[in-house]
């Protein structure tokens, strides 16, 4: 029993993580009605990012947190603007931009392809001064970085949803989700916003960068797994629901952890797909989402 | 046929001088490398041809079109090596069984949106993968897990057993197979099923007021083109007599189809060919050359072709081609063939 509830607190932990990934992923895709397909590889980035930082400069890895975010908000930034945004505009009447998708599919071949020529297959292990830390709690144990990175992630979480909610570009920012043609009309410049989003989004992916390079391998296609599970995850939780992508990556991160308990790793992988299709199949717009969205 | 002979003379010469060219190309390429990599091409252009289907004319983007290349393979395969029944009849059953598979997924996800139709895609292609490498027997049929299926040699092969010493047969029934499924296409393309698809991909909701059952003729679209990808998919098996999950049903080569697609120009008849020609020569080359040295490169290379080609060409490649053709060519051959006192080609623009 106590081995069921470790793994069950285990897999929220981990959960969180994906599900803020998977917010990046669902933030890119309510606004600019754009799946992402690149965004593993910018988590990739960003993990080798947070490993050069912390290796070279022995910085403990949430203080990497400071250099690494901003980093990566810029290079969604710059992604957005240079790369997706004049393909974007040649297709930007049409409701499902698929030369947008293929394109970022592009990205993510070019990525993970080039950081496997920059810096070879091998995994990397980052060693800072929490790796490896246990916490002990009613004979349970967890992962001291684990626990730190949930709690970073949920603080993440939690800020956007309320950056979203009040600020006055998070407001842009729904507005522009909501109803492009409007909030041009109402002076909204509908470029930017998309840039900031997809800057916030990737920025999504350098926090879990960071919380994960303590515990985690580096190596160029690391973002594969996170980016399917985030596929799944949205579609779980509903496409452009933020709250939605939390529960369900920690719903995901349940399903791992807990299914592992009982059976070997690659059936796991194979119960997640099973539960997307099945979510998919009973309730397609998802737990939290709206039913135009699909 | 009849299609080729409606054409003007010039384009109607032209295609039968290219046809034939295809035909007596084993005559002329003798070595076995030059001659797969044709294969190898056809095949490509098969696949993509076939994919189609449901990614060019239905207005949706699969993405997990190996798991159907894998079904094929592992069905014929499986058939094979337990029951001794020839890979030409497995071949068959594997099509079935895949537009069995195809029309159950297809049936609540392509009522859906397309960005969750893409995702489904992946998720089914996926999972099917995790679930072969994971199966170790599948009732009497030994799946092998990770390690693959292996074919056995035939001594002196009959043609039942779907094997042969030369590489010469294959690139035939490759090139019969493309030719078939491009005439499909066509057909397609100009049938009641075609245009209702291109009107449902273009305004879902005006053809669905029109009393179209979009989704309906998506689904068999959707059918047609996992039957004809499985049929791929055992030739692969056959060619190579070796294959394994991660080899024929991975992501990467889910995507490599969208891609070849989506550079040549996808929903027309020639895109997955001038996709295909293009890609395949740059992989292969980097794969032979490279890869020891810079692996993934052509990967990358890969990738830009197609954010370069998205950005410039969002219709793909065949777009300019074409316009090259009708604009250049077809004008300086037909005034040439006027000259030579042949019957002037009739305008038809």
């Amino acid at each position: 029993m106590l081995g069921f509830i470790e793994s069950l607190l285990n897999g929220i932990l981990m959960g969180s993580i994906y599900g803020l990934t998977a917010v990046g992923l669902t933030l890119i895709f309510g606004v600019m009605k754009v799946i992402n397909f690149a965004h593993g590889s910018i988590l990739m980035v960003g993990m080798y990012a947070a490993y050069w930082v912390v290796t070279k400069t022995g910085m403990n890895p949430y203080l990497a947190l400071l250099v690494v975010v901003p980093f990566l908000f810029c290079f969604g930034y710059l992604l957005q603007r240079f790369v997706i945004k004049p393909i974007f505009d040649a297709e930007k009447d049409v409701r499902e931009p698929i030369t947008v998708i293929i394109v970022t599919t592009g990205i993510w071949y070019v990525l993970d392809n080039l950081a496997l020529i920059l810096f070879g297959a091998e995994y990397r292990v980052a060693k800072t001064s929490v790796t490896g830390k246990m916490f002990e709690f009613m004979e349970m144990y967890f992962l001291v970085p684990k626990l730190i990175g949930a709690g970073i992630t949920l603080l993440c979480g939690v800020y956007l949803y309320w950056f979203l909610k009040h600020s006055r570009t998070g407001k842009a920012i729904r507005a522009t989700s909501l109803d492009r043609e409007a909030a041009t009309l109402m002076g909204i410049k509908q470029s930017q916003i998309y840039n900031i989003a997809f800057g916030l989004g990737a920025a999504c992916c350098g926090v879990a960068a960071c919380v994960l390079i303590p515990f985690y391998y580096v190596y160029p296609t690391v973002g594969v797994p996170f980016d399917i599970k985030a596929f799944v995850i949205v579609v779980l939780g509903g496409l452009g629901s933020i709250p939605g992508a939390i529960l369900g990556g920690i719903i995901i991160g349940i399903i791992e952890t807990v299914g592992a308990q009982f059976m070997a790793a690659t059936w796991t992988e194979l119960l997640i797909y099973a539960v997307f299709l099945v979510v998919l199949f009973v309730k397609p717009s998802g737990l939290f989402g709206l039913r135009q969205d699909f | 046929m009849k299609f080729i002979f409606e054409q003007p003379p010039v384009v109607r010469n032209l295609t039968l001088l290219l046809l034939a060219a295809l035909f007596l190309l084993p005559t002329v390429v003798t070595s076995p490398t030059l001659l797969q990599i044709f294969i190898l091409i056809i095949f490509y252009a098969y696949l993509t041809s076939s994919w189609n289907f449901v990614g060019g004319f239905a207005g949706v983007l699969p993405l997990g079109h190996a798991a159907f290349v894998g079904i094929g393979a592992y069905t014929s395969t499986l058939l094979y090596l337990t029951w001794g029944i020839s890979p030409w009849i497995g071949m068959l059953v594997g099509g079935v069984l895949s537009m069995l598979v195809g029309v159950i997924i297809g049936l609540p996800t392509l009522k859906l949106r397309g960005a969750y139709f893409a995702l489904a895609t992946i998720a089914v292609g996926e999972g099917l993968r995790v679930l072969v490498e994971n199966v170790e027997n599948f009732g009497p049929f030994n799946v092998r897990g990770p390690k693959g299926l292996l074919i056995n040699l035939v001594p002196d092969a009959p043609f039942s057993a779907f094997q042969f010493q030369s590489k010469v047969p294959y690139y035939y029934i490759i090139l019969v197979m493309l030719l078939v499924v491009l005439y499909l296409t066509q057909r397609m393309m100009n049938s009641k099923i075609g245009y209702y698809l291109a009107a449902g991909g273009e305004e879902p909701e005006a053809a669905e007021a029109l009393g179209i059952k979009v989704s309906r003729y998506k689904l068999i679209a959707m059918a047609i083109s996992c039957f004809l990808t499985a049929l791929g998919g055992t030739f692969y098996a056959q060619m190579f007599l070796y294959f394994y999950p991660k080899s024929i049903m991975g992501l990467e080569l889910s995507y490599e189809i969208a891609f070849i697609a989506l550079i040549g120009g996808r929903g027309t008849i020639l895109g997955p060919v001038v996709g295909a020609l293009l890609l395949r020569p740059v992989s292969e080359l980097t794969r032979i050359y490279l890869s020891s040295t810079l692996p993934g490169l052509h990967l990358v290379i890969f990738g830009l072709v197609l954010i370069v080609v998205m950005r410039y060409q969002p219709k793909g490649l065949i777009a300019p081609l074409r316009q090259l053709f009708e604009n250049r060519i077809i004008p300086r051959l037909s005034r040439r063939s006027a000259r030579s006192g042949a019957v002037l080609p009739s305008n038809n623009d």
